[in-house]
């Protein structure tokens, strides 16, 4: 030690010295409470602040911070003293030269430190093995250092599922720490700090209030006063009790009881007297304690978002007075409400129906976080309707959508709808949620289709505003499409979310119309309906938004019958999209090619594009934005006959791998295998060759491993054994293989019986084989490769995922032609001894 | 008086009520029902696997009257109800022995 760490040394130990004494003397007059507490526990935070700064600066952002008691300025004698050394980086040489020059003249002081070290990336995994952690972490006050990082710390830690995990933890602990005194607080010689009703007791309240509901302790058995009242005493007494026996001892003995009756005065002649006094006043104060705790566990709501808890009668805002000025937060209150199968309280509608009228549409999705939530809370599921009702009554929904406001109560005198046009888009939303959770039988085959889509939640919001533009009299359907485009620029959706909620909304008649009143046995009427839905995903939104709108009509208006007639419509057209379009290829008075010419970048020749496309089917312009037909014309340039060009992109977790390149054998089962061998998980594709054989492949998988998130060189990796596979540098085989072996693939069979269908008929081109089968790692592969050793070409694929359900449909030919009747039935059941594990 | 009930495709309901308005006959009973006729119906496939529609979808008309135009409704109905191909529906013709109104307990002649 250095002469000046010695200087300083006697200096630290003189200023604890001086900050002990004053204790003991506030001690030995009874008054040892919690303003001398706190000023000794100020005392300490100079002590460690100089230390803080003769340690010197480490290289990573640190800060101390003070935890549980010492955290709360309640620092009793011979408290521990807890602290937490943060660091805003990883813990190094310096950090740790640090560690040991703030820590080492602590200890020589003789000082008890309970400390502990952590870097702040620690923060974001909960440690809920480790409770009373959490609980000192409660209390956590910064005393030296960065305060920036501290408050990251508060903001990576205060969350509503740490706060919800504590109040637990908290339970349990409670229980234990009671059992120990036979649940009594009645003890002869009680334990100030741990006995029922004692400060321990008196902490868990305020601990629990303070996470569900600051509020509470106010409209609890005892006066706010009493209980300060309470903790100043249960302190006294416990600075007494460390004084006397000069360690950390809690236990108010019966020694100890008379001492300690004498220092607080207690009056009498006998010591027997003033005991009986000091205890008659513990019991008081403890029973204060005691009952404070029993009702704030009985009555205080769970923690369930910011600012949010649930109640016995529902989802309340913690603290009306926050809520009130943060609109952004109410979608919240419902979305738990929701999400825990009640409805928001009383309270909580009239805090929002008193200050709805200050906002406008724009405060209540400020930030992109708030427009998530929003579309979040619109998916479909039982309660939406229930609390989109109640967000109407209190006035919220007509300020969230001011167009869904135009049509309140409004009457329109058809003869045929029972309702106002407000309850009827409303009843849709409740018609689509219960068509998502029927277990009615003859309903089933609508649910699969309900719980296929891939974004529901842009169906509700075409069905709240379908009829907006009933507030007029004639064409409601394009005014409803020309104020809906407000609300889509409001949550700033992407533009194939828009350009599908424009779509619905414009056509919400168009289905019916033509199940109701066309005659779908004519092929021309099917074809004509499919080319105004271009995808299967559209038709299974319009499908279900013609059932929920029809039934919202009146309750007669649904019959069997026309859910059957809508069912045919829909599986004709179904069959249509994915099994037709191979014969429909890409003509130059398409609509939307105008459109992708006129709109191409500068270095893109008009003739490039026209060569790219030609031959494809007109599905190809449904199924892409122009963007990607762009990257992907770019990625056919200059492709010769060992290349392959690929681009690999994320956007919402979802990967997309696109393939272009020129035909060759197993080329389609070997991309699906390399995505397999890396545990890829694809979701849907498409593949396309056109008469030049050109190969448009792309595929939109998730990586539930995080494969290429957490490795720095997984992108290139993957590119890379992609070209290696399709050049046939690699097999493919045997990357499968060994991820088929792996110890983490499930063993078990999956539950979906596959099917396999081929058709002959359909396509003028193509045989179509359809196969349904559950999903499973290396399925494409599997099945793709028995097409190939069949010697058929993939020309097309649809490729789809719903749940556990994996939906394909191969369009193949063999020798430029369809299969032999022979041949595909060869193949059929060659695919179908594949699927069930036969071979 | 006749009654004349007639099974037609859905979709060819307001042709056969407009062919029939012409007639100046209004009042009618529509009715959705299902069944097959010679045409049987016919099996659909969705996503691979064959599903039944041998109950199709369609729709009964009823009206009653008078024997003077009875020949002249069955014509209009058939030309508004025709496509041409299997599935069309039928026309079944009743003798009607007696006719009350309800409201009122007359018997019609």
């Amino acid at each position: 030690m250095s002469m000046t760490a010695r200087g300083t040394g006697s200096t630290l130990r003189a200023a604890l010295d001086a900050a002990k004494d004053e204790l003991r003397a506030e001690t030995a007059r009874g008054t040892a409470g919690r303003a001398a507490l706190d000023r000794h526990a100020g005392r300490v935070d100079d002590l460690l602040r100089q230390l803080y700064e003769e340690a010197g600066q480490p290289q990573a952002a640190a800060a101390i911070v003070a935890l549980g008691g010492y955290g709360r300025r309640h620092l009793s004698l011979h408290s521990d003293i807890d602290l937490l050394v943060l660091f805003g980086s990883r813990i190094g040489p310096s950090e740790e030269r640090f560690l040991r020059a703030f820590m080492h003249p602590l200890w020589d002081l003789g000082v008890v430190v309970g400390h502990q070290v952590r870097e702040i990336d620690e923060f974001s995994d909960l440690e809920t093995d480790n409770p009373e952690f959490l609980l000192a972490l409660l209390d956590a006050r910064l005393v030296a250092g960065d305060q920036a990082l501290f408050d990251r710390q508060q903001a990576v830690f205060h969350q509503p599922a740490t706060h919800a995990c504590i109040v637990q933890s908290l339970e349990a602990l409670i229980d234990e720490r009671h059992a120990k005194f036979n649940s009594t607080l009645y003890q002869l010689e009680p334990d100030v700090k741990e006995a029922p009703g004692a400060l321990r007791d008196l902490m868990a309240t305020r601990t629990i209030t303070a996470l569900t509901d600051p509020l509470l302790l106010r409209r609890g058995p005892a006066d706010p006063g009493r209980f300060e009242e309470a903790e100043d005493f249960l302190l006294r007494v416990r600075s007494i009790l460390h004084l006397e026996t000069g360690r950390n001892q809690n236990v108010l003995s019966h020694e100890l009881q008379e001492k300690t009756a004498d220092i607080l005065g207690y009056p009498g002649n006998e010591p027997r007297q003033r005991v009986e006094r000091l205890m008659s006043d513990y019991f008081r104060h403890a029973r204060i304690v005691s009952r404070s705790l029993e009702w704030t566990r009985r009555t205080a709501p769970t923690p369930v978002g910011p600012n949010l808890g649930r109640s016995r009668d529902g989802v309340r805002f913690l603290d009306p007075v926050l809520a009130a000025r943060n609109p952004a937060s109410w979608v919240g209150a419902f979305q738990a409400a929701v999400d825990l199968g009640t409805g928001v309280t009383e309270e909580a509608l009239s805090c929002i129906q008193q200050h709805v009228d200050r906002y406008r549409a724009e405060d209540f999705v400020p930030e992109a976080r708030d427009r998530a939530a929003l579309m979040k809370f619109l998916k479909p599921r039982s309660g939406l309707y229930t609390a989109l009702s109640q967000m109407h009554d209190c006035g919220m929904l007509g300020r969230v959508f001011p167009e869904f406001q135009a049509i309140s109560w409004r009457v329109v005198r058809d003869f045929y709808h029972k309702y106002t046009v407000d309850e009827h888009t409303l009843l849709t939303i409740r018609n689509l949620e219960r068509l998502s959770t029927t277990d009615a039988p003859e309903r089933q085959r609508f649910k699969n289709v309900a719980t296929s889509l891939p974004a529901p939640e842009l169906l509700v919001l075409s069905l709240l505003l379908h009829d907006v533009g009933k507030w007029r009299d004639d064409d409601h359907h394009l005014e409803s499409v020309r104020m809906a485009e407000d609300v889509l620029n409001r949550l700033q959706l992407s533009p194939e979310s828009c350009e599908m909620v424009q779509f619905l909304i414009r056509n919400h008649l168009r289905m019916s119309l033509v199940a109701f009143r066309r005659d779908t046995e004519d092929p021309d009427i099917v074809r004509e309906f499919a080319s105004l839905l271009g995808t299967e995903d559209k038709l299974k939104m319009l499908c279900l938004m013609t059932l929920a709108d029809v039934e919202a009509v009146s309750p007669e208006t649904l019959t069997p019958w026309k859910e059957e007639l809508v069912w045919r419509l829909y599986v004709d057209t179904y069959n249509h999209l994915t099994q037709r379009y191979g014969d429909e290829l890409i003509e130059r008075s398409q609509a939307g090619l105008q459109e992708l010419l006129s709109g191409r970048p500068a270095d893109m020749p008009e003739a490039e594009i026209a060569r790219f496309l030609e031959g494809l089917p007109q599905r190809y312009l449904h199924l892409f934005p122009k963007e990607a037909i762009y990257r992907h014309v770019r990625l056919a340039r200059d492709i010769n006959s060992d290349q392959v060009h690929l681009s690999l992109e994320c956007a919402d977790a979802v990967w997309t791998l696109a393939v272009v390149t020129l035909d060759k054998p197993f080329l389609f089962s070997n991309i699906c295998g390399v995505l397999s061998s890396f545990g890829m998980n694809i979701l849907r594709g498409h593949a396309m060759t056109n008469p030049n054989g050109l190969v448009l492949d792309v595929f939109h998988f998730t990586d539930e491993e995080r494969f290429l998130e957490l490795n720095p060189d997984a992108h290139r990796q993957v590119l890379h054994v992609l070209q290696d596979v399709v050049a046939g540098r690699a097999d493919v085989r045997q990357l499968v293989r060994g991820r088929e072996q792996s110890v983490l693939q499930p063993k078990t069979a999956p539950r979906v019986a596959p099917v396999v269908h081929a058709d002959n008929e359909t396509s003028g081109r193509y045989t179509i084989v359809d196969i349904v089968a559950g999903n499973a790692l290396g399925l494409l592969y599997r099945i793709s490769r028995v097409i190939s050793q069949h010697g058929c070409d993939v020309d097309l694929v649809l490729i789809s995922t719903e749940g556990e359900r994996a939906i394909d449909v191969f369009h193949i030919t063999k020798g430029g032609a369809k299969l032999t009747d022979a041949e595909h039935r060869g193949l059929t059941s060659d695919l179908q001894r594949t699927l069930e594990g036969t071979t | 008086m006749k009654l004349i009930k007639s099974i037609v495709r859905p979709n060819k309901v307001d042709d056969v009520k407009d062919a029939l308005a012409k007639l100046n006959i209004s009042g009618m009973t529509v009715t959705e029902v299902r069944g097959h006729g010679k045409q049987k119906g016919h099996t659909a496939i969705y996503r691979g696997k064959e599903y039944n529609v041998s109950l199709l979808p369609k729709m009964e008309i009823e009206i009653v009257v008078p024997d003077s135009i009875a020949e002249e409704a069955i014509k209009a109905i058939v030309q508004a109800a025709r496509t041409g191909e299997i599935g069309d529906g039928r026309v079944f013709v009743f003798p009607v022995l007696e006719s009350y109104r309800i409201r009122t307990g007359e018997r019609e002649s």
